[in-house]
């Protein structure tokens, strides 16, 4: 039984190696990933709600605000449902998004370490 | 590269296999006639000028760039006085890349982002108020616009302030980007203008430069975003001179402008140095190798002063770890020592901080520092092509060449450049090699310091990144209120008129951008000019 | 905190909440026992909604067709669903689904309701959750369903079979490539489109289909339109083209036609898939593996052993 993993992109930035580099290896460990690319919080939490899926993973570069708005918007549309970040995301930015409850994975993060934190976090294991 | 026992073989990044040791006999047959060559002779290898950087030095030229107009123009202020030597104008890439406002509901909902990499410039005004005082007749200016629908503004906007304080575009000097690979294959914004009429815009800027400034570089045919989205060393020598072929074939079309004189304009180009900087010093003596064989097999041209290929060089913003950042000090001068090894002519040095932030202000600062050492202390400018010679380099050298031809043929089998951007062929071979390149690590075959071994980080010293200034985004929202409260309305409205009208047909829209600007029509209602007249690229990849 | 029943959710989605109707479709593809009881309390229902299929080979612009059609189906339909289907992996059966993205400028807040499938490899499986997923979005009051699958390969193509009118975009140079899937496409459209008209290639294409086209009888004309879609070119005139295609084919009787032998082909594939997923269970279980066993050994004729699977078939679930 597939599931599914939203991944966004907070910013504006157009770079894209990292999460297509993730999102494959999702893709490779059986889950079904749905990308919405650049996307600003309405289309976050819209995706999130209309695609029921079961984790969200959100590529973070920029200021930190822009994405703690999208965190909060899908945490009081779907409370409970997990939250994973990655992207350039400095040391006191992290703090912040873990306070939320959200899990970073700063750049350099092991592509197995993700898979690992997708399995659990949507209850595979 | 494998790390290996002695008996297992052992690749470049470019796939070539090396030897544990050179010999003359290694230099490939075709290639030892040229290693007698001498810096400024054909076919330029080793370099255009013997007395190299004894001479000229290779310009300290650092992206900078943030906050409001006036906080970037103090940034590039503080760091000519440190010791760059030439300035790139950065702009604000929430707007600038997409041609939006800043009122843009797209903009607005990332506001905290506005000013973070660039200043936002809407208008003639801003671009006046980041360009005070700024020497821009003795330095060597880059007037931003990195992507490609965003440069006919951002070059105009400089263009027609140098006007307004009473400069001669005839005589000035600097360079626009409007870069393909980083706008169709590195940063695939939300929203851009189609290859076509990218490819017809950049035919118009040097068409333009061509009759108006001789002195400045109309485009900058880029090699960094195609490598660091992943493409090898002799990849990204390919794409770009398969870049640089298409615009020289459209111009031939046009022919409006003689072709030596395009391909001389044309001959500023931008490489990335990354951190195997042997195979990278090499790489640049192979682009010289290849401009000058291109010029003379495809377009019939031997002209030294147009196989004169002026190198820009920036090091991998990629190679820099978010663990033990300090660490990217040391990767900063290897990187740079590869590239100052290859012979460029200017030099960015990406800051230790970047996978964390901006650069901090120190970050920057360490920028420039590195390659001032690097110049003053080392004794490395007193000769020219100082690996020449060397039976590895020689060897790497002409080998890189040769992939690298293979590699444009494929492109061209494709249907060219721009098809195999369309298609997302590019795209794909990229994304293989960065899928490679992270299987490599993850398996340990590929070490990097601080990732995936010695991780343990001794070091008291926490770098936590920049994170710009806070009121870009007011500001420049009551910048555009009150350009287009104050403007002359009418003459705005014709001149955007004008502006629409040349977008649909065949004339260069260069000179109806010049009177918008003089006009004050924003950026944001030129976007919406371009959306409307060529609607968005299907961007082959999901992102 | 309870799991809500299908019930409760049922009730929910039905009176218009999204999150409900979201949750549903999520059910209806994991679990063949909701799916089951989600369409027999819906069966009976009127099936009122137009389904609009939209089929070609990758790359065509099918997501970015939707998205420029969203605007004016909503000014017809005043809502719009789309369900945006695309291939497993075979390997890991994980999928990259990245349709959204295109869809995503439209504007139109609430009246577009837009979800993601991947076919995950079996045809029967698919075909029943998705048209399950129809009478769902039917049932929750969407009166329009673009149904958006690859034109490659049986499992896609199959899903078509839930389309009222099947719109088939492909690009210029068509006729050069897919070969094998010429056939397959041509018989499947109603309508057909070429997207990205402006480039090289369009008409020889146009002339390409005629010719294919010619070969099919249709009591109804088969239109090609030339669409733009990344300028909205065109899109206006194809969704008038979709209407027509559908009024004319109402008039004589087409329509129902179509979906008489389109239901019989889907009742054969869930039948299918139920005798596969049968004989799998026979295969696996202990008694049916030994007489796999004896059957191999020469010691059971394989009309014994058919004999036995079927008298065991009505006992496995």
């Amino acid at each position: 039984m597939q599931k599914r993993i939203l991944m966004a992109k907070t910013g504006l930035d157009g770079h894209w190696r990292g999460p297509t580099i993730v999102a494959r290896a999702l893709r490779d460990a059986g889950f079904e990933v749905i990308m919405i690319g650049m996307a600003n919080t309405d289309d976050i939490v819209t995706s999130a709600v209309d695609e029921d899926v079961d984790l969200v993973g959100l590529n973070i570069g920029g200021h930190i605000d822009v994405a703690i708005r999208s965190i909060e918007n899908v945490q009081a549309a779907r409370p409970g449902l997990p939250i994973f970040a990655g992207g350039t995301i400095p040391p006191h930015a992290a703090k912040q998004l873990e306070a939320l409850g959200v899990e970073v994975y700063p750049p350099g993060s092991q592509l197995i370490d993700i898979v690992d934190a997708a399995e659990r976090l949507t209850g595979i294991k | 590269m494998q790390k290996s026992p002695t008996d297992k073989a052992v690749y470049s990044r470019s796939g070539i296999e090396l030897k544990s040791f050179y010999t003359e006999s290694d230099i490939p047959q075709e290639h030892r006639s040229r290693v007698t060559s001498n810096p400024g002779d054909a076919p330029y290898h080793r370099g255009f000028h013997p007395s190299g950087y004894r001479s000229k030095p290779w310009r300290i030229f650092q992206l900078s760039g943030f906050g409001k107009p006036e906080d970037e123009n103090e940034r590039i202020k503080f760091l000519l006085k440190n010791g760059e030597t030439g300035f790139i104008m950065e702009h604000d890439r929430n707007t600038g890349d997409h041609c939006y406002n800043v009122d843009h509901p797209e903009v607005v909902a990332r506001r905290e982002d506005v000013g973070l990499t660039g200043a936002v410039m809407q208008s003639v005004r801003d671009t006046a108020i980041c360009m005070d005082g700024l020497p821009i007749g003795s330095s060597f200016g880059h007037a931003g616009g990195a992507v490609v629908q965003h440069a006919p503004f951002a070059l105009a906007s400089y263009w027609t302030v140098a006007k307004q304080r009473g400069f001669d575009l005839g005589k000035l000097p600097g360079t626009g980007q409007s870069d393909f690979n980083l706008t169709y294959l590195g940063c695939v914004t939300k929203e851009q203008i189609p290859t076509q009429p990218g490819l017809r815009f950049n035919a118009d800027i040097i068409e333009f430069c061509d009759r108006y400034l001789p002195y400045w570089v109309p485009v900058s045919i880029a090699g960094y975003n195609a490598a660091d989205t992943g493409l090898t060393p002799d990849q990204e020598l390919g794409v770009l001179f398969a870049n640089a072929v298409e615009y020289l074939d459209e111009i031939k079309r046009r022919g409006s402008v003689d072709i030596a004189r395009a391909a001389r304009a044309c001959g500023g180009v931008s490489f990335r140095a990354s951190i195997e900087f042997i195979e990278e010093a090499c790489k640049m003596r192979a682009a010289r190798l290849m401009w000058a064989d291109l010029l003379h097999k495809r377009y019939g041209i031997s002209d030294p002063k147009v196989a004169n290929l002026r190198i820009h060089c920036v090091t991998a913003g990629s190679k820099m770890t978010y663990q033990q950042p300090l660490n990217n000090i040391v990767r900063g001068t290897l990187m740079a020592l590869g590239a100052v090894f290859g012979g460029v002519q200017s030099l960015g040095v990406s800051g230790y901080d970047e996978a964390l932030s901006i650069p901090s202000e120190h970050a920057h600062q360490m920028s420039v520092r590195i390659q001032q050492i690097l110049q003053e202390e080392t004794g490395i400018s007193n000769v020219t092509d100082p690996l020449g010679g060397s039976y590895y380099i020689e060897t790497l050298t002409a080998q890189l060449a040769e992939k690298a031809w293979t590699f444009f043929e494929e492109i061209q089998k494709q249907g060219g450049y721009l098809a195999a951007l369309d298609s997302g062929w590019l795209h794909a071979c990229a994304s293989e090699n960065q899928y490679q390149e992270f299987m490599d690590m993850e398996r340990g075959d590929q070490q990097v310091i601080g990732v995936n071994c010695f991780k343990d980080d001794g070091s008291p010293f926490e770098v936590d990144g920049f994170m710009g200034t806070d009121d870009a985004f007011d500001v420049a929202t009551e910048r555009l209120k009150e350009v287009l409260r104050t403007r002359h309305e009418a003459g705005a409205a014709s001149a955007l008129k004008r502006l629409e009208a040349d977008c649909r047909s065949d004339t260069n829209i260069m000179p109806a951008m010049m009177e918008a600007m003089s006009a004050e029509v924003t950026l944001g209602e030129i976007g919406d000019v371009y959306r409307d007249v060529f609607g968005n690229w299907d961007t082959p990849i999901q992102t | 905190m309870g799991e809500p029943t299908t019930q409760t959710l049922l009730k929910s989605a039905v009176g218009g909440e999204r999150s409900s109707l979201a949750r549903l479709l999520s059910k209806i593809e994991r679990d063949p026992k909701v799916e089951t009881e989600i369409r027999t309390s819906l069966a009976g229902g009127q099936a009122t909604s137009l389904v609009v299929g939209v089929t070609g080979p990758p790359g065509a612009g099918k997501s970015t067709l939707i998205s420029a059609l969203l605007s004016h189906t909503t000014a017809s339909y005043e809502k719009t669903a789309v369900l945006a289907v695309d291939p497993s992996s075979p390997f890991s059966g994980g999928a990259l689904l990245a349709d959204r993205v295109r869809m995503q400028s439209h504007g139109l807040g609430d009246r577009v309701f837009i979800r993601s499938m991947a076919s995950r490899g079996e045809s029967g499986g698919l075909a029943r959750a998705t048209s399950t997923a129809i009478q769902l979005l039917e049932a929750c009051g969407w009166p329009l369903i673009l149904l958006e699958t690859l034109g490659i390969g049986q499992v896609e193509l199959e899903v078509m079979d839930l389309a009222t009118v099947v719109t088939v975009v492909l690009n210029p140079g068509w006729g050069d490539t897919f070969q094998a899937n010429k056939a397959g496409l041509t018989e499947a459209g109603d309508v057909f489109v070429i997207n990205k008209a402006d480039k090289d290639g369009a008409q020889q294409t146009r002339v390409d289909l005629q010719d294919s086209l010619s070969l099919i009888h249709s009591p109804v004309p088969i239109r090609i339109f030339d669409t733009i879609a990344v300028k909205q070119d065109g899109v206006e005139s194809l969704w008038q083209g979709i209407k027509d295609y559908l009024n004319e084919a109402q008039a004589v009787g087409l329509i129902e036609q179509k979906l008489l032998s389109r239901n019989r082909r889907l009742l054969m594939r869930i039948l299918q898939r139920d005798f596969d997923d049968r004989i799998s269970a026979y295969w696996r279980s202990d008694h049916g593996g030994n007489q796999v066993l004896r059957t191999l050994a020469g010691d059971l004729t394989i009309e014994a052993l058919r004999e036995d699977l079927f008298a065991h078939m009505a006992k496995l679930d």
